[in-house]
């Protein structure tokens, strides 16, 4: 690790302009981002656009938790009917759109996913799903297993029906982290954790780290997990890890795949849609992701116990075993790299975003469980809108934290 | 004396030997090219640096550590991965 | 299931030292090694299970004298066998070749003693085929006895160079020439008569010396290898020496080689509290390079630590300890005498497209342009975004290579550890997801 102890000479201490932007509705000055995960990227890349000088605070170092131990669908295809689902859209498209513009140009991966149901239960889960997607504008064609068996020729004869959701795509989260951060401008400050906040009449203004005080107009909790402790959400905010498998590199396999496999049982265990029983403790929805190099990401478990950085052979057998029955030429693929990442969900299954209750200039976005790959450019965009009083392009009604705070900030 | 098939060359091999020593001795020193495109060929010897990979009998295998098998069928990773 | 006292990784010198060790004092051992032979990298056995005539007198005594001891206690050998890492619930995983799956075991405590890897500096052109590792070509001469053909020029740094260039005589094919970054006989004559107080030491480089002065091979101090190309299918090298000579050389065969690093990428930590977690303790050249001498008694100082935690028997390991600390200190004084003479740093000099991770294609120029900015990135971040350490040898070729070039490149920062880049992950080697689908505890495996 890079120890800095000294502050940079361009710390934040502009009280002054702070009602300024308020009255006007104009951007702040300055604006301090804790958490350097793809949110606090985002965030900080969106403010920065507007003029806004960004401090990013982060406990150890850019992507060091969950945006660096993600899958990376950009994805409607998994979503919850409902505000999920049409948030997803908004992200997929935001998504579209950095590529296009150049900034993503490289990194987003446009592909199908496909959903394929191998058993009755699935295939049954698997219409109602796809009506849902229908309704929501999404381009959901199902493919009988003829047709599926034509369309991905290395899909095994278990496959009983798909459906092929068009339009979607995938992004490593460290990589898109870096490429924002980059391209925000921010100053960054790597190893220094925000201890806690500094209040004044309704406001935060300022944040203290093991390396002082630091002010800024503005604040936004970006900080995953440790948002938990920073907010006292340790009863809202609950840690799920995943464990995930990297490939070498197959390029035959690799092309041969037109998309994403996401296995019907995903649904299940993303509680994407309602299944019979409850959720496992323990569960395994299989996604099967050929990347850019020609390597397959392999996923992943949902567990809501034990040690959150280990792979154990248990979990990685039972996703292979998955995998290689969905696609039996990765039998001869080897396995690279295992890793394992915590996701932060919210005990409502959505996500925090929006100002605290009771804090004028502050903001919290956090809560993404296994979505915030795919939201955290929408999200980062959307709070930088609200922060420089501009309308937001999202109705963050649903994500409002005020759902789950009283008017206190605690830290 | 035992052998194996290297594409479709007969390549002999001493009872023991890797599968890269009796390639050596055969005067093959390049397997085909990697999914960067890097020729792939023989370079540490054990094991570590992944450099001399090889298809057995359909299984990715270092040709460094893996003792030659008579009969056995080796082919580029490349055919397949490539 | 029954799980085992203790699993040792590695059939080198010091796997072979802990395993007996470990079993004199009654525990049940087993043994994993990847070959189907043992010895590891200095005691390596010809194929056929005879000893190659390149090996010393003296190396094949203490070879004996292992395996005699090994014969006479009964460890479960597994040949042909991978360690993978140790999983999240403590089972060791063995990648079994012979049959094809991953064996799940439980043991009381692991020995790891994977040895050594070798240093290789990025070259322009090292990628290409009949370039290899010093090592490798020795590899290959100990198991066949056959020397490679073709003019061989043997480069980089060390010792080894000598060793290898000694057992090419032997076996009729002399080298074209030893290209050394130090310079060595200088050194020593000017200040290390501390390399006087470690006579087998200096009675090996006699040998070794003897035989490639009687051979004429010319023996380039000073001098670094800068670049290789291939001219019509041959393999030209630029040397250049410490006045910054330049000249080229045409040859079939490199074999490079600038030092010896501990193999221990992705190994799991040392933990030496008993309980429910194995204990784990590693030997030899994975946990210091200090050559055969230094890991037979490393592992016996492992296998006598493992058999006091795991039953409480006070055990004596000093004398071990004493015999390892003098190794060390000759392993001192010839680093010393190879230090790399003049010429500047060979990582701050290379060109941009100098390949730094061959797995995935990435050069100086890309840790270049990666640091080209003003806050210090970390490690992970490094790897990450500069895809160093990602590929298929997990780092172990790179790492070390990147860490430095980053220290050099960023001088004011903290230096990163080759380990940071990595990370600590099973597997370690790149494994058959066939395999892995037929994971399975032992007891099972016999279906
Ligand atoms: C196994 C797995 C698979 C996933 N797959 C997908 C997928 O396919 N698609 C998808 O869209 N999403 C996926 N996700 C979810 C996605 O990774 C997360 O939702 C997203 O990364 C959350 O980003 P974040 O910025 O909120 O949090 P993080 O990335 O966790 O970032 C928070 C940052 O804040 C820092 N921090 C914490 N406390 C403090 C403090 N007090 N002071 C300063 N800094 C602090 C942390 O160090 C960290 O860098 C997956 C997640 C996991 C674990
Ligand atoms: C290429 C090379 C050449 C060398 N030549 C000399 C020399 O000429 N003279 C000298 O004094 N020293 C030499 N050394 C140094 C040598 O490493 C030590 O002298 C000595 O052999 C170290 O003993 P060890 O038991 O620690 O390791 P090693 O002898 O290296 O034994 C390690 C063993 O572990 C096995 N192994 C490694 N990883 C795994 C795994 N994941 N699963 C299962 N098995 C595994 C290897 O196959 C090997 O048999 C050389 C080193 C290398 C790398
Ligand atoms: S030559 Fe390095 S792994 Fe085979």
């Amino acid at each position: 690790m890079y120890r800095r102890d000294t502050l940079p000479a361009t710390n934040i201490h502009l009280m002054k302009s702070i009602r300024l932007h308020e009255i006007s509705g104009s951007p702040p000055s300055t604006a301090i981002v804790i958490g350097s995960g793809i949110v606090g990227a985002a965030t900080a890349y969106y403010l920065g656009k507007r003029g806004v000088a960004v401090h990013l605070l982060e406990a150890t170092a850019p992507a060091a938790e969950a945006s660096g131990a993600a899958d990376g669908a950009v994805s409607v295809a998994s979503k919850r009917p409902g505000t999920m689902m049409t948030a997803a859209l908004r992200g997929v498209a935001l998504y579209r759109d950095l590529a296009r513009d150049g900034l993503l140009a490289d990194l987003y991966k446009t592909r199908s996913t496909f959903i394929i149901a191998a058993s009755q239960a699935e295939c049954e889960l698997l219409e109602k799903h796809r009506e849902a997607l229908l309704d929501a504008g999404v381009k959901a064609v199902a493919l009988s297993r003829q047709a599926l068996q034509k369309r991905f020729q290395v899909l095994s004869p278990n496959a009983l029906m798909g459906v092929e959701v068009h339009d979607e795509g995938h992004a490593i989260g460290y990589e898109i982290v870096h490429r924002l951060v980059k391209a925000s401008g921010a100053f960054v400050h790597r190893d220094t954790p925000v201890r806690e906040f500094v209040e004044a009449g309704g406001r935060v203004a300022g944040v203290v780290t093991p390396k002082g005080v630091m002010t800024a107009d503005a604040m936004v909790i970006a900080a995953g997990g440790g948002s938990a402790n920073l907010l006292n959400l340790d009863n809202v905010l609950i840690p799920r890890k995943g464990q995930l498998l990297v490939t070498e590199r197959a390029p035959a396999l690799n092309r041969a795949m037109p998309g994403a496999i996401m296995s019907g049982r995903y649904l299940l265990s993303k509680g994407s849609q309602k299944g019979t029983g409850a959720l496992p403790s323990r569960g395994l929805g299989l996604v099967i992701d050929p990347l850019r190099t020609g390597q397959f990401l392999i996923g992943g478990t949902r567990e809501d116990f034990g040690d959150r950085q280990t792979n154990d052979i248990d979990a990685v057998r039972r996703i292979l075993l998955a995998a290689v029955d969905l696609v039996p030429g990765l039998a001869d693929v080897r396995l690279l790299r295992s890793f394992a990442g915590v996701r932060t969900a919210v005990i409502d299954g959505l996500p925090l975003i929006g100002r605290l209750p009771g804090r004028e200039n502050a903001y919290v976005a956090t809560g993404f469980e296994g979505d915030g790959i795919c939201l955290g450019p929408l999200t980062g965009k959307t709070i930088a809108q609200m922060i420089c009083g501009e309308t937001p392009e999202f109705d963050l009604s649903d994500f409002d934290p005020a759902r789950f705070m009283a008017g206190k900030v605690a830290a | 004396m035992n052998s194996f098939r290297f594409l479709s060359k007969n390549i002999p091999f001493n009872e023991g030997e890797s599968i890269a020593a009796a390639l050596e001795a055969a005067g093959i020193r390049q397997f085909g090219r990697d999914a960067v495109g890097h020729e792939i060929r023989y370079f540490c010897g054990i094991g570590a640096c992944q450099c001399c990979l090889v298809r057995i009998d359909g299984v990715i295998r270092e040709a460094c550590v893996t003792p030659a098998r008579a009969g056995a069928h080796i082919e580029l990773v490349g055919a397949d991965h490539e | 299931m029954n799980e085992r006292d203790v699993i040792v990784i590695g059939g080198g010198p010091a796997g072979m030292a802990a395993a007996i060790e470990a079993a004199l004092a009654g525990l049940s051992v087993d043994l994993v090694e990847q070959r189907p032979t043992l010895g590891g990298a200095i005691y390596r056995q010809q194929a056929d299970g005879g000893t190659s005539p390149v090996q010393s007198k003296m190396a094949r005594q203490r070879f004996a004298r292992l395996s005699t001891a090994l014969a006479g206690i009964s460890a479960n050998m597994r040949f042909s066998s991978v360690f993978l890492g140790l999983d999240a619930d403590g089972f060791v995983l063995i990648e079994n070749r012979q049959i094809g799956r991953i064996e799940l075991i439980r043991s009381r405590a692991i020995i790891v003693a994977t040895g050594a890897v070798e240093r290789i500096l990025p070259r322009p052109g090292s990628e290409l085929p009949g370039v290899s590792t010093a090592g490798g070509l020795q590899v290959m001469l100990k198991e066949t006895s056959r020397a490679p053909q073709g003019r061989v020029l043997l480069a980089g740094n060390g010792p080894l160079l000598l060793a290898v260039a000694a057992q090419l005589i032997r076996l009729g094919n002399p080298p074209a020439g030893i290209v050394e970054a130090g310079d060595p006989l200088r050194a020593a004559a000017l200040s290390n008569v501390g390399l006087l107080s470690h006579p087998a030491l200096l009675a090996e480089a006699a040998v070794y010396l003897k035989d490639i002065y009687r051979a004429g091979t010319p023996w380039f101090r000073g001098t670094r290898l800068t670049r290789i190309e291939k001219v019509d299918g041959a393999l030209q090298a630029t040397l250049c020496d410490r006045h910054d000579a330049v000249r080229t050389i045409l040859v079939d065969r490199i074999g490079l080689h600038d030092g010896i690093q501990s193999n221990r990428i992705g190994l799991p930590a040392e933990q030496t509290r008993t309980g429910s977690a194995p204990v784990v303790v590693r030997a030899g050249d994975c946990r210091e390079a200090l050559g055969a001498v230094a890991a037979e008694a490393d592992g016996r100082r492992a296998g006598l630590l493992a058999v006091s935690l795991l039953s409480g028997i006070a055990t004596d390991i000093s004398v071990a300890e004493r015999a390892i600390a003098r190794q060390r200190q000759a392993q001192a004084l010839i680093t010393r005498s190879f230090m790399p003479v003049a010429g500047g740093s060979h990582l701050a000099s290379l060109p941009d497209e100098t390949l730094l991770c061959r797995c995935e294609g990435r050069t100086v120029g890309d840790l270049r342009q990666l640091l080209d900015r003003p806050d210090p990135i970390s490690d992970r971040e490094i790897k990450h975004n500069g895809r160093f350490a990602m590929g298929l040898c997990q780092g172990r070729f790179c790492a070390s290579n990147v860490a430095e070039l980053v220290a050099l490149l960023r001088p004011d920062a903290s230096k990163p550890t080759p380990d940071g880049l990595t990370g600590q992950r099973w597997p370690i080697r790149p494994v058959s997801i066939g395999a892995l689908t037929r994971a399975a505890p032992e007891d099972n495996c016999e279906d």
